[in-house]
């Protein structure tokens, strides 16, 4: 479990209100309610706190897991600093900032 | 045709969530018209408006709350209240058979208004992914669809102020002609945003605050009337087939009778006397009744100079002499102007006027002018009026002129009061 997964989490759990129980990495998007609108709004949601830049184009995501790979891909080519654009306390996984630096 | 009967209401307003809360402020004269206290205030030239005491998360879950923009949790609300009110139970219902048609003027203008302060203002190149989706004008209307699994025509109607009345007028057109039998009607708006009320005043159709009593700013039909007031808010009716309703056993709020609708086809803003006179006329051709049968107006009265004006004279050339006799009012004094909602919100307050044998009051009206010489019932309600049949006028800019008109179910004044003391008592309270 990286950090990016608890702080996705904290983000369901607070701005979805999603019980913490069905937030495993395996959890599939649409059995948390979550469709491919509401995907892309949570996406909106990481870009803030992890200070990352979305490309444009469609996205194929369907687990939790699938999330959280795609967000610690961007945070690596984006090399996004130590606590560069974070907010609330979150924090950049400590892999992803050993591999960006 | 069908005979159509209102069978529930619904209304956020300025005035009051609900008929009873409603119509007690309308029948009190009390103007929720105040200054606006918003963080943007001091650059506003006048800043009135008649705002709905709301928020959106004593209604709605976060996620969904974050979809809806202010214009389509009015909807949501009001439309809810209204399937309550008529105790129509739309699981048993053929929903194919059921349609939803909202007028609003403006729609989503706060979700654009956000969206374009974050592009602009804030230098950002992202906006929010439901922008699209809240800033659409047919949010509302599709909203409430969903809400009600409505799987007949959702119609969005945006002919300016006029849109919520030309919603009705055309749920009505359907249900009356067989092809629907049951449709929630009426309208949605949230204009208070800051591009709004900027826009707006750019017009030069706001009126200038009272410095004495802001609250009494909207003058309409007054010498001295500097404009109109923006408002908000939402009002929702339900309509069916008058024999379904008397077979159903429900309280009916009045019958819609008649739809009149014309365009000016002249100037985009400057009020048609003419164009006016006809929609009322068209109105009452269309529920094959003529000029005696009409006991008040519920009148457009925007409280500008060239609204009131025209109204004026559009109704003494539809009524000829006997125009001096029939109550006039002008209920935007109180609640400010809802602009696609507006209609709506007046055709509840001209069914409330009609249950209650009351002609509304038209607040504010001290200075008489003499381009307005009709009794458009000064400062204060008329009570014990014999009102059987009314017309509720809305006129708009683009010149689209709508006309509805309503009759009184057979209902006396005791009764009504008693089938609304029962229902209030057999319902839940309302959840949005």
């Amino acid at each position: 479990m990286s950090t990016t997964f608890d702080t996705l989490r904290t983000i369901l759990v607070r701005e979805y209100q999603l019980a913490p129980d069905r937030l495993t990495s395996d959890a599939a998007l649409e059995g948390l309610g979550i469709d491919s609108l509401g995907v892309a709004e949570l996406l909106f949601s990481v870009e803030d706190k992890f200070g990352i830049s979305l490309p444009p184009e469609p996205l194929q995501l369907l687990t939790l897991g699938d999330v959280v790979r795609y967000i610690d891909d961007l945070l690596l080519a984006q090399k996004v600093p130590l606590h560069a654009g974070l907010s609330g306390g979150l924090q950049v996984p400590l892999e992803v900032v050993q591999r960006a630096s | 045709m069908r005979r159509v009967a209102v069978t529930g209401i619904g209304v956020v307003s300025p005035l009051g969530s609900g008929v009873a809360e409603v119509y007690r402020n309308a029948h009190a004269g009390r103007s929720a018209v105040q200054r606006l206290t918003a963080p943007f205030v001091d650059r506003l030239a006048g800043p009135l408006a008649a705002t709905v005491p709301f928020d959106g998360a004593d209604h709605f879950e976060p996620p969904k709350l974050r979809m809806l923009d202010r214009v389509s949790q009015f909807a949501l609300v009001a439309a809810n209240q209204a399937i309550d009110d008529s105790l129509v139970e739309l699981p048993l219902f053929d929903r194919s058979r059921a349609g939803v048609f909202v007028g609003t003027g403006m729609a989503g203008t706060q979700s654009n208004d956000d969206g374009y302060r974050t592009l602009y203002g804030d230098g950002s190149n992202r906006v929010k992914p439901f922008t699209v989706l809240m800033g659409m004008h047919n949010a509302p209307a599709a909203w409430v669809a969903i809400e009600h699994d409505i799987r007949g025509p959702s119609l969005t109607y945006s002919t300016a102020c006029s849109s919520s009345a030309v919603a009705i007028g055309e749920a009505w057109l359907r249900v009356a002609s067989g092809s629907l039998d049951l449709a929630l009607a009426g309208g949605a708006e949230a204009p208070l945003s800051f591009g709004s009320l900027k826009a707006w005043e750019a017009l030069h159709t706001l009126a200038s605050v009272d410095a004495d009593d802001p609250s009494a700013s909207c003058k309409p039909f007054s010498a001295d009337r500097s404009g109109m007031v923006l408002g908000e808010g939402a009002a929702m009716l339900v309509l069916e087939p008058w024999d379904l309703a008397v077979a159903r056993g429900v309280f009916i709020h009045g019958e819609l009778l008649g739809y009149g609708l014309c365009t000016d086809a002249g100037h985009i803003t400057k009020p048609s006397a003419e164009g006016q006179a006809a929609a009322m006329r068209a109105a009452l051709q269309s529920a094959r009744i003529d000029g005696a049968d009409i006991d008040a107006i519920n009148a457009h009265g925007t409280g500008t100079q060239a609204n009131d004006a025209a109204e004026t004279t559009a109704i003494k050339s539809v009524f000829g002499a006997r125009a001096a006799d029939i109550p006039v009012s002008a209920t935007k004094a109180l609640h400010g102007h809802l602009l696609g909602a507006a209609g709506a919100l007046e055709c509840v307050l001209s069914l409330l006027a009609l249950q209650h044998g009351v002609a509304l009051p038209t607040m504010h009206l001290q200075s008489p002018d003499p381009a307005c010489d009709l009794d458009y019932v000064p400062n204060a309600a008329r009570d014990g009026l014999a009102l059987h049949t009314m017309l509720s006028n809305s006129f708009a800019f683009g010149g689209t002129n709508a006309v509805l008109v309503l009759r009184a179910s057979n209902l006396s004044a005791a009764s009504v009061h008693a089938c609304l003391a029962l229902a209030a008592a057999a319902l839940p309270s309302v959840q949005g």
